[in-house]
């Protein structure tokens, strides 16, 4: 028996308040930076200000002589630290090992050089204030590594179909350059660490930011050579991440030696100006897209070139996530008979690449759909009409890259936003407004995700197994506890497992004790990354609760003398099915199962708890559609949002409120990244946007309210027909938004090639 | 060390501190009240936000001798029975939170504005909210908490 069957009676697909919330409403969730322990040391960086220099020397004593601090940690003490490296492996990779603490040369503005441990942040950051660090500027045409003597550490180049001839005999060709970017994730919380080692044990507690816990813990115990066995990683709560708490920072590795060499507990809380100078950039990446045409507007072929200029290093999770995936989701859901892809990696004195929801897709997808604008411009037909004319149907569907597509609502979602959006009525009203000099637009961006790749992989070009477990059980008093590898920091797992467990065992979600965040407390797991935890959640759950609902059976069987199938789980406990007064409450079972001498003599095993291992033999495919209006002064060029419609499939919902929020956030995210932030490095290195006065995240006024409408067309892929989704909609955004300004000021748009859409591109685009 | 006489959520403290310390250290390190959370340092998020004799400030951007003779209340301070105050509940319903980091700032910002003000329009709402940063909810939910609670 699946939840689903079930789920449709209770709470799965209920819009369920968060059991998280109340703590997070009265102050009383705590976060790493909330970590407290007796005997803490804090600790600072000092990091570099060049952005490519040899070290020539380094001198800690004065450091070390400022009141407060007890100890400094250079480059020589960090010597027996293995360098990380990136954990994919994709063939043919020149990798860049990165050492804790450099002590040759540092290759970014803001990459720490020594670490500073000291009673308080204050003193901490006076030493960090006084380390001396003697840099001998490097020409910059030196290669940053030298193993890597002109940069680029990966290139793949694939072509499937015959794209020469398609070019060839195409009636049109339509070009498109699209440079996306440097963005920065900028979770309201920052990174940070305490780590905490307990001499007697020798286990080493890491508190800490990530999104997976248990890849994390192997990192760590890899990087400082220790069994795997005596790190524990926790953490608490996280205030955001978006792919930006992936990696094991060097400050942690720091961290962790300052606490083992001192025996105190050592926290580093990054700070604003450290995340948005040295932390967890994303999306640079430079796109070229050329399609072949036929007369009417049928695509023949494209191709496709992405640069992405990664930072210093490609280390952690890999940075080449970002244009591997970009180069992979060029399809989408187009009919695209041939097409061709060259993609690489440069490595540039930047901070660090590291992945943003909607990795690489934000990038492939708005490119696409600016191309199609361009081409339905350059061909005289209609904009949604070139896009009917090569969406495929519902699928299934498999692409030109052999990628399975299981079927969704593509057409019908897309029809659906532009009904929303109301295109018809839309051109005479802007038609209209163009004759008054004002300057209104529309865009629409149809997207597909996948997510949930299980170890068969198959989407995105990206290597890896991808596979969870979950623990579920029964303790004496009947209360059901939960388990999970993944780590919710805003998503809401802890309420959507109990909505899904509370449906298998008939009780209400807030009686679910869920857990996460705790390699000591849960079973191995991924963690949470692209889309992929709901997915994985309900399969494991769901069989690790089977496991537990037969054994409760076994024992209710045994107590009511009834069949099987008789049985049934009501309120809370196991009764005859029609027969209200023979029931059982699970506390009952659950103490009959250990200590009943009737069911004992039969039950053998009374363990009620189980672990189960779920690895999706196909990944699913959420969908949606995106559709704007906007508005842009033809004076300033600032673009402001009239509307903005999503309609968004990603199966059988278990919160319908949850998934809007996903949708709501990733909008933000991407109407940020279509108009507001940018990082900006200046032609030497230096960045210029360190405080979040000049990095940009939007502000509730610069933001629509933002509409959403579903339509659910169950997985054939996940577990009870749901189908991950959270990045579809933050990476489809940019491209809705950014097509409607073209639209808006066409035919000033082809010029434009730099993201953000920033007033100032657009009134120089306007011949301002 | 300057000694302050601080009143924090009702209780008044007469404490020692550097004079350079930041308003949301002491409460968060001092005082063990981390629910107060820090986001920027600077003033920019929001997050730090507290009353100030009944006033929203950036905790980060005051000194703690500057509370000193003043009073202070924190997130901590409106929940004392466990009963989640009306923005709070309000913000629960329209899921206008979810890593929960800006959340504190948010509604130590925003409460004395529902408390005190008029019903208000999601214009207004949205006006209000605009100095506080949330990365995860697209502002929505906050909002259409904002206009129910200052409606009750």
């Amino acid at each position: 028996m699946s939840w689903v069957t079930e789920a449709r009676r209770r709470w799965a697909g209920k819009r369920v308040r968060r059991l998280e919330d109340p703590g997070m409403l009265t102050g009383a969730t705590r976060y790493v930076t909330d970590v407290q322990l007796p005997r803490m040391l804090e600790l600072a960086f000092a990091r570099s200000h060049h952005p490519h220099a040899r070290i020539t020397g380094i001198d800690l004593a004065p450091a070390r002589a400022v009141p407060g601090v007890h100890a400094v940690l250079g480059p020589s003490d960090m010597v027996q630290v293995h360098p990380t490296v990136d954990i994919l492996e994709l063939e043919g990779t020149l990798k860049t090992p990165r050492a804790t603490l450099p002590g040759d040369r540092v290759r970014y503005v803001g990459e720490p050089v020594a670490a500073v441990i000291a009673e308080d942040r204050y003193a901490a950051e006076d030493g960090a204030d006084v380390v001396l660090v003697a840099l001998e500027p490097l020409d910059p045409a030196e290669p940053l590594h030298e193993q890597v003597p002109n940069g680029r550490y990966y290139q793949q180049t694939v072509a499937r179909g015959d794209v020469d001839a398609a070019f060839a005999v195409a009636e049109h060709v339509v070009r498109r350059r699209l440079a996306v970017q440097r963005v920065v994730t900028s979770a309201i919380e920052t990174c940070g660490v305490v780590a905490d080692y307990d001499a007697a044990s020798g286990e080493l507690t890491m508190f800490m930011s990530t999104q997976m816990p248990h890849l994390s813990r192997a990192a760590i115990a890899h990087a400082l050579d220790l069994p795997i066995s005596r790190i524990r990683v926790v953490c608490p709560a996280m205030g955001g991440a978006f792919g930006g708490k992936e990696v094991v920072l060097p400050e942690y590795l720091c961290a962790a030696v300052a606490a083992m060499r001192l025996r105190r507990p050592v926290r580093w809380v990054e700070d604003r100006s450290e995340a948005l100078t040295a932390g967890a950039h994303g999306k640079e990446a430079e796109a070229e897209l050329e399609a072949a045409f036929t007369r009417d507007g049928r695509l023949l072929a494209m191709r496709s070139r992405f640069l992405s200029d990664t930072g210093a290093y490609s280390s952690g999770i890999g940075a080449y996530v970002e244009f591997m995936v970009a180069a992979n989701t060029v399809p989408g859901l187009y009919r695209l008979p041939a097409y061709a892809y060259d993609t690489s990696g440069e490595l540039t004195n930047k901070a660090p690449l590291s992945p943003f929801r909607g990795v690489g897709m934000t990038t492939s997808q708005t490119a696409r759909e600016v191309l199609l604008d361009d081409a339905a411009r350059a061909l005289g037909i209609d904009r949604m009409e070139l896009r009917r004319r090569n969406l495929v149907d519902d699928g299934p569907w498999r692409t030109v890259l052999g990628e399975d597509y299981e079927p969704g609502s593509w057409r019908s979602a897309f029809e659906r936003a532009l009904e929303l959006i109301d295109y018809e009525g839309f051109l005479p009203r802007q038609a209209a407004a163009r004759d008054r000099g004002q300057l209104l637009g529309l865009g629409i961006s149809p997207f597909v995700e996948a997510a949930a790749l299980g170890s068969a992989g198959g989407a995105g070009g990206i290597p890896g197994s991808s596979h969870d477990n979950a623990t579920l059980s029964i303790d004496l008093s009947g209360a059901i506890t939960v388990a999970l590898p993944t780590f919710s920091h805003g998503q809401g797992h802890h309420t959507t497992a109990a909505q899904l467990v509370a449906d298998m065992f008939a009780v209400d979600p807030d009686q679910i004790r869920v857990l996460d965040g705790d390699t000591a407390r849960t079973p191995f797991g991924m963690g949470t990354f692209g889309s992929r935890s709901g997915v994985y959640m309900a399969g494991t759950v769901e069989r690790a609760g089977r496991l537990v609902r037969d054994k409760l059976l076994q024992v209710a069987e045994l107590l009511l003398e009834a069949a099987p199938e008789d049985l049934e789980f009501v309120d809370g406990a196991i009764g005859v099915r029609g027969v209200p007064d023979r029931r059982i409450p699970l506390v009952a079972l659950a103490g009959a199962a250990h200590f009943a001498p009737q069911v004992r003599a039969h039950l053998g095993d009374p363990t009620l708890t189980a672990s189960a291992f779920f690895d999706p033999p196909r990944p699913t495919h959420s969908n949606g559609a995106i559709a704007a209006t906007v508005e842009v002064d033809a004076g300033t060029g600032g673009v402001s949002i009239e509307r903005i419609v999503v309609v968004e499939d990603c199966g059988t919902m278990v919160n319908p409120m949850i998934v809007d929020g996903q949708i709501r956030g990733g909008v933000a995210q991407g109407i940020g990244l279509a108009l507001l932030e940018r990082y900006v490095y200046d032609d030497a290195g230096q960045p210029q946007t360190t405080t979040l006065a000049e990095y940009l995240i939007p502000r509730a006024t610069d933001l629509p309210p933002i509409e959403i409408e579903h339509i659910e067309t169950p997985s054939r892929n996940g577990p009870g027909g749901i189908k991950g989704m959270a990045e579809g909609p933050a990476s489809a955004t940019p491209a809705a938004v950014i097509c409607a300004v073209f639209d808006a000021i066409a035919p000033h748009a082809s010029g434009v090639e730099e993201l953000p859409l920033r007033p100032e591109t657009i009134a120089r685009a306007l011949g301002g | 060390m300057r000694t302050i006489r601080v009143t924090v959520n009702g209780t008044v403290h007469e404490l020692a501190v550097p004079p350079r310390m930041l308003l949301a250290d002491l409460l968060r390190e001092g005082l063990g009240l981390t629910g107060t959370k820090i986001g920027c340092a600077m003033g920019a998020c929001g997050a730090c936000t507290v009353l100030l004799d009944g006033e929203p400030v950036r905790s980060c951007l005051l000194f703690a001798v500057q509370a000193s003779g003043r009073s202070v209340r924190t997130v901590e301070d409106l929940a004392p029975e466990g009963e989640l105050h009306p923005l709070a509940r309000a913000l629960q319903e329209h899921h206008g939170l979810q890593c929960g980091y800006c959340t504190p700032g948010m509604l130590m910002a925003l409460v004395p504005l529902v408390e005190s003000g008029g019903p208000l329009d999601p214009e207004a709402a949205r006006e209000a909210i605009a100095g506080n940063l949330c990365r995860c909810t697209g502002y929505e939910g906050i909002v259409e908490a904002v206009v129910e609670a200052s409606r009750r």
